[in-house]
């Protein structure tokens, strides 16, 4: 069991609210995604994070797949909070709580006993209490960061152009344009390797499977 | 019209996958679930490496909800849940179809205590499967790129092998430059995606060229 793979958290965290009001957190998370309102600004700005999701499913939405299973008789929905991002814990907690409370509180609003982002120490205790481990969890990159494969993709799209750019160029006019390359991806260049120990929890898995193995 | 399970290219699947309420030899089948999806390997050995297009993936069973303390109402989950959440490039039914093509045993083998799921024998009946254990996302965050996985790899790769060209050619005469570019670009193949990249999950891909001398 691991929240970790390489650079990269899973976090899961599992929040009841109450069905009369979903729809109002539906309804907030459908206007953050339109392009006039910029309420993602915060998160991307953060970057952190690959991806995340969020699922809001009300008592009859938990799939039933066969009348032998028994039916649900919950009251409450209950929001489902998926990401993925670079660091630890308490780096990820704390970055939302210091950068972008009222993302926070918009988002899980109307959510019960919701403390808000602010203080801390309240806001730790309410996503400790509501996180759920991961039993598996599995990263295609896991020695890349969120902003490692943003630069990846700058360097590619420019090294290709270099390439068609220079095809024929004389030695001096390929050396010029290379120092200008290199400066313009200067942000984007950089070795990845594994994050030496993320967590003393997670150094002291490693060890144990080591050993193990 | 605003799209709940994507953003961009990249799609989120979440799924809640009733688990059935039987044991086996002592042991309940959400806990053998739990305990093998915990002793799966986690980086290219994991059978989540094999489903084309997977940047993230994670499961983790669901044992109940939260209980949010005073004022609230103590509520309960009749059956458990396996979640299943996934980050991935493109279209769901392709991916699932994916998943199960490449990976037919290792999909069987996590699902295999679900309900439902003895009734599938194919990768159109895992799709209809997955339809059924879907529940809808509010919001799709994306942190990251929504290009394909080949395409974020090769990206990864071109980056770190730039990387140590760039510092090995410091001071290069132009000549010597441009003669270790073309080195550089034959060895590292910038076009091709298939060959030289890196490989999926692989926390320690090596490094093979760089200083072309």
């Amino acid at each position: 069991m691991s929240n970790l793979a390489g650079k990269s958290y899973a976090m899961n965290v599992v929040t009841p609210l109450k069905r009369s009001t979903a729809w109002i957190n539906k309804l907030i998370f459908w206007g953050a995604q339109l392009p006039g309102l910029r309420v993602l600004n915060g998160l991307e700005t953060l970057s952190l994070i690959h991806y995340a999701q969020w699922a809001i499913v009300k008592p009859g939405q938990f799939p039933r797949l066969d009348s032998s299973q028994p039916k649900e008789d919950i009251e409450y929905a209950y929001m489902f909070f998926f990401s993925n991002f670079n660091g630890s814990w308490a780096q990820y907690v704390d970055s939302f709580h210091m950068s972008i409370p009222r993302g926070l509180d918009l988002f899980w609003r109307k959510n019960l006993k919701y403390p808000k982002s602010v203080p801390l120490q309240p806001f730790h205790a309410y996503i400790n209490y509501n996180q759920i481990c991961t039993d598996h969890y599995y990263n295609a990159y896991p020695c890349a960061s969120s902003n490692d494969v943003k630069a990846a993709k700058s360097i590619k799209r420019a090294l290709g152009a270099f390439i068609e750019d220079t095809r024929n160029a004389p030695p001096a006019d390929f050396a010029n344009k290379y120092r200008a390359l290199l400066n313009e991806l200067q942000n984007d260049l950089s070795l990845m390797a594994a994050t030496p120990i993320v967590s003393l929890a997670a150094a002291a898995v490693e060890s144990r499977h080591g050993a193990e193995t | 019209m605003l799209e709940k399970n994507t953003s961009g290219r990249v799609y989120g699947l979440t799924l809640l996958c009733p688990i059935r309420n039987e044991s086996q030899d002592g042991s309940s089948c959400a806990e053998i679930l739990r305990c093998y999806l915990q002793n799966l390997d986690t980086e290219d050995g994991s059978p989540m490496a094999k489903a084309p297009n997977t940047y993230f993936a994670r499961f983790y069973v669901l044992n109940d909800v939260f209980y949010e303390g005073f004022d609230c109402k103590e509520e309960h989950l009749k059956s458990r849940y396996l979640v299943f959440s996934s980050n991935f490039h493109g279209d769901r039914d392709a991916y699932v179809r994916g998943m199960w093509n490449s990976n037919k045993e290792g999909v069987k083998a996590i699902w295999r205590f679900c309900v439902g799921f003895e009734n599938v024998t194919d990768a159109e009946g895992f799709a209809d499967y997955v339809k059924r254990c879907q529940v809808d996302n509010a919001l799709v965050f994306n942190g990251s790129t929504d290009d394909s996985l080949a395409e974020q790899l090769k990206a990864l790769y071109l980056k770190q092998e730039f990387s140590r060209f760039a510092y090995a050619n410091q001071g290069a005469s132009p000549e010597r430059l441009q003669q270790n570019f073309n080195k550089f670009v034959e060895q590292t193949q910038p076009f091709n995606l298939a060959h030289p990249t890196w490989p999926s999950g692989h926390l320690h891909p090596n490094a093979s060229i760089a200083d072309g001398s």
